[in-house]
């Protein structure tokens, strides 16, 4: 009972929050989908618009060729084509026009929702479980998400397009001849069955193509990565000929879905020049006298029959452009859709940064050693009913050196990261110099702490700009100095500006350590230093000579390391073993 | 001509592979476009015809009208039928030309240089990799199909206004081939920049993105999120900057494409009209003439893309081209010595492009049934002494021979496949029963057999759906499945759990008899079952301590325990 009541407002809190972010964010996603909306819509009208010029130009010719058949100077047919040629001119530059305002349309949108992807990506808490893996990251906001623009910019517009200017075209064709008008609308039995059947078909294709395609470059990519092995087997030419039968077969069954997928498109093809030829034909006949009837008065003249079959292709030609763009829909959508998702909100990190924050960097009222203190700290991951930590007491004096010793999953790495305030506690308190770790001090507090991670990501840049991580304030004179206290200016010199990191040489695992280990020593302000399993994974000799530099690093500081290098905890001042000391009692 | 250099390789490829489906394919593009124009200016000249027939009973009854209307059916019908053969010979022949680049591609890789050069840069260049392949799948339908079928149109619709005058003719002719060709050429040239920009650009996104996310506690920590959330924004707005660029161009291409065609209207317009006041021709010609101009530069659209890829396609084959030469193997290195697996005398090497992890002044000899550890710091080169062994790496100076050799590598690699096809890399003419029975060597089978299609069991990227361990386990029923006399193990229990670790070794060492071993490690356990210790710093052999030596223990002593 007193447990329910004690968590029923602290749920209904969260809910209450989590229904406003949620309505906040609809709200302006409505709001910025409809700003979107309104440019892109004009794009396409303009574009309609362009499209539709071609009637007077059809117009023009026509008249032209009656002209000329009824023998007139050629002074009257200077002027018409003077007249082709302007309107073909303004029909070029109106229709790029239209083009380029779709084109600026979609890009600022994507460019908006990349921005929106990277904030929620920025302000997950790295440890949340189901935070999306950096590669898969990066292939949604590079590769992925580039098929939004083709998507926005080229289907959508074909697609108004294509229920617009048939219909006006029809229109136009019908105060002529009721009986071509009936031609073209049964050469186009219905534009919403031909619109699925083109989409049926463009869906088979791309699907069978694209996928498959893909599938095979993963192929490739994935034995190359292992190439030294397959090399190590002497399997290359086994792999070599797999990989040329694999296409093969690939080949043959996607050209077994493409046979039929492609009749569908050839069905449109063959409505489209059958239209074509019958309203020319018709025309023909009407004219030689032989189909009387299909107007609303009379004989149709020779201006007019030229001008139906000018405006007959152009009834077919927004289909069959839709139907050249409709792969870009299924990538376009599974983009969008890929973009929301990582847009998502899961473990929020405490402290979210801002512009003006960044700009706020206050010096430590004292560079003293940081005391720790931890009351009552409640933590679980996400879907999992055990706590991590159950109310836990914990004391850390300033300028002790303490091991969390442990095996893996006793929640070492996990209750650091809590020190540095990476995830929001379920309850209790943490507190360091006195301040308490609040979401609303987390930025402030963790200028106070220098981090080693277990595995330091190396970023794309310079040794120096690795140690750096472009803070202003860090200049090269304590880069030199961090390297040197870490054993890296070698490497440093050695890479000089070459980059490391992805796409760069990378460094050995004892080297990325000595980065990390240079990268706390840079930070003048840190009086709390925090290491995750420096030594994992290291040959002895390189494991001593680093927990050496820790210490020497951490003299006049708070030092928690968090190992299960017995050799490594024995330096400390205090070990806590997380499994025995394990919660409610105070270590 | 730069541009056929680069391409030579990559046409040479196409032809060699599908010849004539590749000319098929553009030959019905061409007839596909062809049909288009002539059922326009047929369809013209046909009701200009009726009309002025139209006018007088006696003229309309003698007027043919079965030929041209079945002409017009005909070509609306051909139309149809060339369409469908040119989608699908050109789609068949596309995927022929993509699997011959992949396997082409794929042994250019394996060869030891380019093996080297993928393992020390890995995600930058896969990616660039799948780039440039794309670029180059879509050289054929993107570039060739459509140039070929604009230069045929162009020939037909200025061969028919010639019929009419050779004046008329050749002016819409050149006219054709001058805005035709000349602005996706001009196009191609101002995208160059634009599209290397934009290659940048993306590469520069996609390496922000993965430190962003891979670097995030590190950022937090730092307080350095917000500036990289700022370069990213200012890589994507130069990304867009290029985006911009592109568009820009093609915009200027569709719209220059308009203009010319609105020109070519207008002056074909001019000509038939004197021509026909001069009485050369009649209106229905003229009609025919002006029909097929209209139809005339629609062909050249196709360019469009191409043109502006044609920069980024040109890069890719250059990158890609000198992989698809095909050089001759390698000689096959000496055979050592009777008695002996291992003779390396003086050996200097190192990686290409980098001064790290060289060797220097090499020699080692090793005699059949040996077992040797490789000790030293990480960066001493054990890991290259193995590759040099293995033959993936040349010396630069200094003689080398070594027996087959199998290498363990120290990530272990397992592939998107079965479990059954990732042993018989090992031993392609195994049967199941002999699968099996390395599988429970090393300690495997078992769980193969709770998996729920045993041999047939799917492993996702890169071995996903195994445990660290249980991929060891794998990559160690390969080698023995392979069952060379020497084995080079990089590191084979490293980033196991104590159990597990030891069970593999204990396998291991069970089925060393008879065979030569040598092991780079800096794990006691590993360097145990050795006989010979050789120490390494910085590229050169410092030490060689062999068991029984007052110095072994020692040197075990000094290595990491468990």
């Amino acid at each position: 009972m007193s447990a329910d009541a004690v968590c029923a407002p602290i749920a209904l809190r969260a809910e209450e929050s989590a229904v406003a972010a949620d309505v906040s964010a609809q709200g302006t996603e409505n709001t910025a989908k409809k700003k979107q909306e309104l440019p892109r819509r004009a794009a396409a009208f303009v574009q309609i618009g362009a499209a539709l010029l071609w009637l007077p130009q059809a117009g023009l010719l026509s008249i032209a060729v009656g002209y000329i058949a009824a023998g007139n100077g050629i002074a009257d047919i200077l002027w018409l084509a003077f007249g082709v040629l302007a309107i073909g001119v303004m029909r070029a530059l109106v229709d790029a026009a239209g083009n380029r305002m779709a084109f600026g349309a979609a890009r600022t949108t994507l460019s908006a929702l990349r921005e929106q992807s990277v904030a929620a990506l920025a302000n997950r808490s790295p440890l949340d479980p189901s935070r999306t893996a950096s590669g898969e990251a990066a292939s949604i906001l590079t590769e992925q998400a580039e098929a939004v623009v083709p998507y926005l910019a080229r289907f959508r517009p074909a697609r108004l397009k294509a229920t617009v200017i048939p219909l006006a075209i029809l229109l136009c064709v019908l105060s002529l001849s009721w009986a071509v008008a009936i031609v073209l609308l049964i050469a186009a039995p219905l534009i919403p069955i031909f619109m699925a059947l083109i989409g049926w078909r463009a869906k088979a294709a791309s699907e069978a193509q694209l996928v498959e395609m893909g599938s095979m470059n993963a192929f490739l990519l994935d034995r190359l990565r292992g190439l030294a092995t397959i090399r190590s087997l002497d399997a290359v030419d086994l792999t070599a000929r797999r990989l040329r039968a694999d296409a093969e077969s690939l080949r043959t069954r996607t050209m077994a879905v493409l046979r039929i997928a492609f009749l569908s498109s050839a069905v449109l093809e063959l409505f489209a020049a059958l239209g074509v030829a019958m309203v020319a034909v018709y025309v023909g006949f009407h004219l030689l006298g032989q189909l009387d009837f299909g107007t609303w008065s009379g004989r149709l003249t020779l201006n007019e029959g030229l001008f139906i079959l000018l405006l007959a292709p152009a009834f077919f030609e927004p289909l069959r452009e839709l139907s050249s763009v409709w792969h870009d829909r299924a990538a376009g959508e599974a983009a969008l859709d890929a973009l929301r998702q990582l847009a998502n909100d899961g473990m929020q990190l405490p402290g979210q940064q801002h512009r003006e924050k960044q700009e706020l960097r206050t010096i430590p009222e004292a560079a003293d050693a940081s005391a720790i203190h931890i009351r009552g700290l409640t933590f679980r991951y996400a879907g999992n009913d055990l706590p991590i930590f159950e109310d836990l007491d914990l004391d850390i004096s300033a300028g002790e050196h303490v091991a969390l010793l442990g095996p893996s999953g006793s929640g070492k790495s996990t209750l650091l990261a809590l020190i540095a305030g990476l995830a929001p506690i379920e309850n209790g308190r943490i507190t360091i110099a006195g301040q308490s770790m609040t979401s609303a001090a987390a930025f402030k507090q963790r200028n106070k702490i220098a981090w080693i991670g277990q595995r330091s990501h190396i970023f794309a840049g310079t040794v120096a700009a690795n140690v750096s991580l472009g803070h202003p304030h860090v200049n090269a004179g304590a880069v030199a100095s961090a390297l040197k206290q870490a054993a890296l200016e070698n490497v440093a010199n050695a890479r000089g500006k070459a980059s490391i990191g992805e796409g760069g040489s990378g460094l050995s695992g004892g080297e990325a350590l000595r980065l990390a280990l240079a990268r706390a020593a840079a930070d003048p302000d840190a009086s709390l230093i925090l290491a995750d399993e420096p030594t994992a994974h290291l040959d002895s000799e390189t494991a001593r000579d680093i927990a050496g530099r820790l210490f020497t690093l951490a003299l006049g500081k708070t030092l928690v390391i968090a190992t299960h290098d017995p050799a490594l905890a024995a330096r400390a001042h205090r070990i806590i073993d997380l499994r025995s000391d394990f919660s409610k009692e105070s270590v | 001509m730069t541009l056929r250099c680069d391409f030579q390789p990559i046409i040479q490829l196409f032809l060699a592979e599908r010849r004539y489906t590749l000319l098929t394919g553009a030959l019905l593009a061409a007839a596909t476009v062809l049909a288009g124009v002539a059922l326009l200016g047929l369809s013209g000249w046909f009701i200009t015809a009726t009309a002025i027939a139209g006018l007088s009973s006696a003229a309309a009854f003698a007027f043919d009208v079965f030929a041209p209307s079945a002409g017009i059916r005909f070509l609306a019908l051909a139309r149809t039928a060339a369409r469908y053969g040119e989608r699908l010979t050109t789609h068949d022949a596309t995927l022929g030309v993509l699997a011959a680049l992949r396997e082409k591609l794929f042994r250019g890789w394996a060869m030891p240089d380019g093996a080297q050069s993928l393992l020390r840069r890995p995600a930058k260049l896969l990616f660039r990799l799948t780039a440039d392949i794309d670029a180059l799948d879509s050289l054929y339908l993107r570039v060739l199909v459509p140039a070929a079928v604009a230069l045929c149109s162009a020939l037909v619709v200025s061969v028919a206004l010639g019929l009419m005058h050779p004046l008329l003719g050749l002016m819409a002719g050149s006219w054709l081939l001058l805005t035709g060709f000349g602005i996706p050429v001009l196009a191609a040239r101002f995208s160059t920049g634009a599209s290397r920009r934009r290659t940048h650009a993306l590469e520069a996104l996609r390496s922000r993105v993965i430190d962003l996310v891979s670097g995030q506690t590190e950022l937090i920590m730092a307080g350095r999120i917000w500036a990289q959330r700022e370069t990213i924004k200012a890589a994507d707005d130069r990304l867009a900057q290029a985006d911009d660029a592109l568009n820009r161009t093609e915009m200027a291409v569709t719209a220059g494409f308009g203009i010319a065609s609105a020109v070519l209207l207008a002056g074909t317009l001019v000509g038939v009209a004197v021509l026909a006041q001069a009485g050369a021709i009649g209106a229905p010609v003229a009609a025919f003439g002006l029909l097929i101009a209209l139809a005339a530069l629609e062909p050249f659209a196709g360019l469009r893309r191409g043109a502006l890829e044609l920069a980024r396609t040109v890069l890719s084959a250059r990158r890609i081209g000198p992989r698809l030469v095909t050089a001759p193997p390698p000689a096959l290195p000496s055979p050592p010595p009777e008695g002996f697996v291992v003779q390396l005398e003086n050996i200097t090497a190192s990686h290409r492009g980098t001064s790290a992890a060289s060797l220097h002044d090499i020699s080692l000899s090793m005699a059949d049934g040996e077992r040797i550890a490789l000790i030293g710091p990480s960066g001493a080169g054990k890991s290259t002494l193995l590759a040099l062994i293995a033959g993936d790496l040349t010396p630069t100076h200094g003689n080398a021979a070594c027996a087959t050799a199998t290498l363990l590598t120290q990530k272990t690699e397992l592939f998107q496949d079965s479990l059954r096809d990732n042993l018989k890399l090992a031993a392609p003419d195994a049967d199941d029963d002999h699968l099996w029975g390395a599988l429970a060597i090393a300690g495997l089978a078992d769980h193969a057999e709770t998996m729920a299609r045993g041999l047939d069991a799917r492993l996702g990227e890169g071995g996903q759906g195994l445990s660290g361990g249980q991929a060891r386990r794998l990559s160690l029923a390969r080698l023995l499945l392979r069952n060379t006399k020497l084995w080079l193990l990089d590191e084979p229990t490293e980033g196991l759990d104590g159990e597990t670790a030891r069970d593999v070794l204990c396998r291991l060492t069970q089925h060393m008899d008879g065979r030569s071993v040598i092991i780079a490690t800096h794990n006691r356990r590993e360097a145990e079952i050795t006989d010979r210790l050789l120490i390494l710093k910085q590229g050169r052999i410092i030490a060689s301590i062999r068991r029984g030596e007052p110095m072994f223990d020692a040197a075990l002593l000094a290595l990491r325990p468990d």
